[in-house]
């Protein structure tokens, strides 16, 4: 008798390797002995890995980790009311505040960045270009998933141990600390994940608003690819696919994030 | 203490501090954007004067147009592309009761973690022509000098294929868990055929899904920098390639927001077809 499924399963098992096939390509470039994107590596070597790891990659990749860092604090701070009101609130503009707290996914984060470029210009506030331009396009693009994000689990919130707490006599701010806070902790660590993850990988609104020395990762590797594929790129390329994997991995010991993505379709 | 008294203004004082962020950084912006877009410019600076010209001047040269329409076509493409592959990953993946489960889910949103810019030099890799796929043709057919597959459109749209992936596959796994799997069993307990309860039960059940992924993977790829800007070149400039062009060797903002407007509208489009056909949106 035929096995069930089997032809999906080798679709399904195809599908995965064409997945997962650039990234291992791009880590087993790194090793090669020869200073070309050889594939198959010709021989193998380090030195691209020592290379990697100058001051020159790691600068660019800490900055990034720090704007990514801040940008997912603020989105996660300025979230937690948008979400709480939309969830709980029943007031006229209700749809215009979802609208905008989602229109951030629905237009293109490159426009968004050439836009505030001009609108900085405009406003003469040119200088602000490298981190804080920087960080107010992340907070922009980070806010849909942290306000979505807490909203889930603001959803699923017993609806009883609130009002229990209110009716015990603890006062709203208190009912908030003590109860509300630790119940969707989960939902905020897992938005403030997302919104990490989000702007660590995103380079399409920091491409107009970086200055020299102030310069997210993924900027200074795609300025650097113009000049040639050179095995040290692909060990940096490595190296920040790395720095998200290990955020996900810890965070993921604590709280089941996880739930998160594969449970977001109650909402969607 | 007049807030206690009115639900709107408390939700509203609120989110007062949020709101206005966006109004602010995001609003604003695009709006002086699209407004920008219709004036005219001389001399780089901003003038009262309504005007077309900047949309004409696009659409009316065949460069622009040209990469207008590859846009298109490539997010069209893409959008199809994808669907067809994130389908059957998606079914598996809602169906399977192996324990590895989480695994494999993870195993299919991993590329998520990865920046589009490292994966697009991933199929620089492989596709350039001293790469693996060159190498292997050359050395079966030694007369044909290897394999050209880069710059070329067909290129960026198997670079957005693979960044985008991840979305159809949520989009779809959304829609196929709202499926009842005891619907499929009990058509096969009528003696329909694996093809028709696929055909007639699963895929009308879940096609909100497939229609979703569609317009998102569509939206995504349209306004893609990355992935052009390294498996194409020159001949194969696109909006987003032109943007950067416009604002930085080419220093004309006004022709830079007029084609950002271009793909403010396509997304809005897009967004409003969705909502009217009823498609999935899901959001990661």
């Amino acid at each position: 008798m035929r096995r069930p499924w089997s032809r999906l399963r080798v679709l399904v098992a195809l599908i995965y390797v064409f997945i997962l096939a650039p990234i291992v390509i791009t880590a087993s470039v790194s090793f090669n002995a020869v200073n070309q994107s050889k594939f198959p590596p010709l021989g193998f070597s380090l030195r691209w890995w020592r290379e990697a790891l100058a001051w020159r990659w790691l600068q660019p990749l800490g900055f990034s980790v720090q704007l990514s860092t801040t940008a997912a604090l603020v989105a996660t701070l300025l979230g937690l009311p948008l979400a709480f009101a939309l969830v709980r609130g029943r007031f006229p503009g209700r749809a215009v505040l979802e609208a905008l707290a989602l229109g951030p996914l629905v237009l293109p984060a490159l426009v968004t960045g050439i836009a505030l470029l001009q609108f900085l210009q405009l406003a003469g506030l040119g200088g602000l270009y490298g981190f804080p331009a920087l960080l107010l396009g992340h907070v922009v693009i980070c806010l849909p998933f942290t306000v979505r994000t807490i909203a889930i689990s603001l959803r699923g919130l017993p609806a009883l141990a609130e009002r229990a707490a209110l009716s015990l006599g603890a006062s709203r701010v208190r009912t908030f600390v003590a109860i509300t806070l630790p119940l969707i902790k989960s939902g905020l660590f897992a938005g403030a994940v997302f919104a990490f993850i989000q702007s660590f990988t995103d380079y399409s609104i920091s491409l107009f608003l970086a200055r020299a020395g102030e310069q997210p990762i993924s900027v200074t590797i795609l300025s650097a690819l113009e000049f040639g594929f050179t095995p040290t790129l692909a060990a940096v390329a490595v190296l920040t696919l790395a720095v998200p994997l290990v955020l996900i991995l810890v965070v993921q010991h604590f709280f089941r994030i996880g739930d998160f993505i594969y449970g977001a379709e109650t909402r969607a | 203490m007049y807030a206690r008294h009115c639900e709107a203004c408390r939700a509203w004082l609120m989110v007062a501090l949020p709101a206005g962020f966006l109004l602010v950084f995001f609003v604003a912006p695009n709006a002086f954007l699209l407004t920008s877009s219709f004036l005219k410019s001389e001399s780089q600076v901003l003038t009262n004067e309504f005007t077309l010209q900047n949309y004409a001047y696009l659409l009316g040269r065949p460069l622009y147009l040209r990469a207008i329409l590859r846009s298109f076509w490539i997010g069209a493409l893409v959008g199809l592309i994808v669907v067809i592959l994130a389908y059957p990953l998606a079914f598996f993946l809602a169906r399977t009761t192996s324990r590895w489960k989480g695994l494999l889910i993870a195993g299919a949103l991993a590329p998520l973690l990865a920046s589009v810019v490292v994966r697009s030099y991933g199929w620089w890799v492989l596709l350039n022509r001293e790469g693996p796929l060159s190498d292997l043709v050359a050395a079966l057919l030694p007369d044909s000098g290897g394999l050209n597959l880069l710059p070329s459109s067909g290129a960026i749209v198997v670079g957005l294929v693979h960044s985008l992936l991840p979305y159809g596959v949520l989009t779809i796994l959304s829609a196929l868990n709202g499926v009842n799997p005891t619907l499929e069993r009990a058509a096969m307990s009528l003696g329909a055929s694996r093809l028709r309860i696929f055909a007639q039960v699963t895929l009308p059940l879940s096609i909100s899904g497939v229609a979703g992924g569609f317009l998102l993977a569509f939206s995504l790829s349209i306004s893609a920098y990355a992935t052009p800007a390294i498996l194409g070149g020159p001949a194969t400039a696109t909006m987003a390639t032109q943007i950067y062009e416009f604002m930085t060797a080419l220093d004309d903002w006004s022709l830079g927001s007029a084609m950002g407007a271009i793909l403010i509208f396509s997304a809005m489009t897009l967004l409003v077809i969705g909502a009217a056909i009823g498609a999935r949106r899901a959001v990661v």
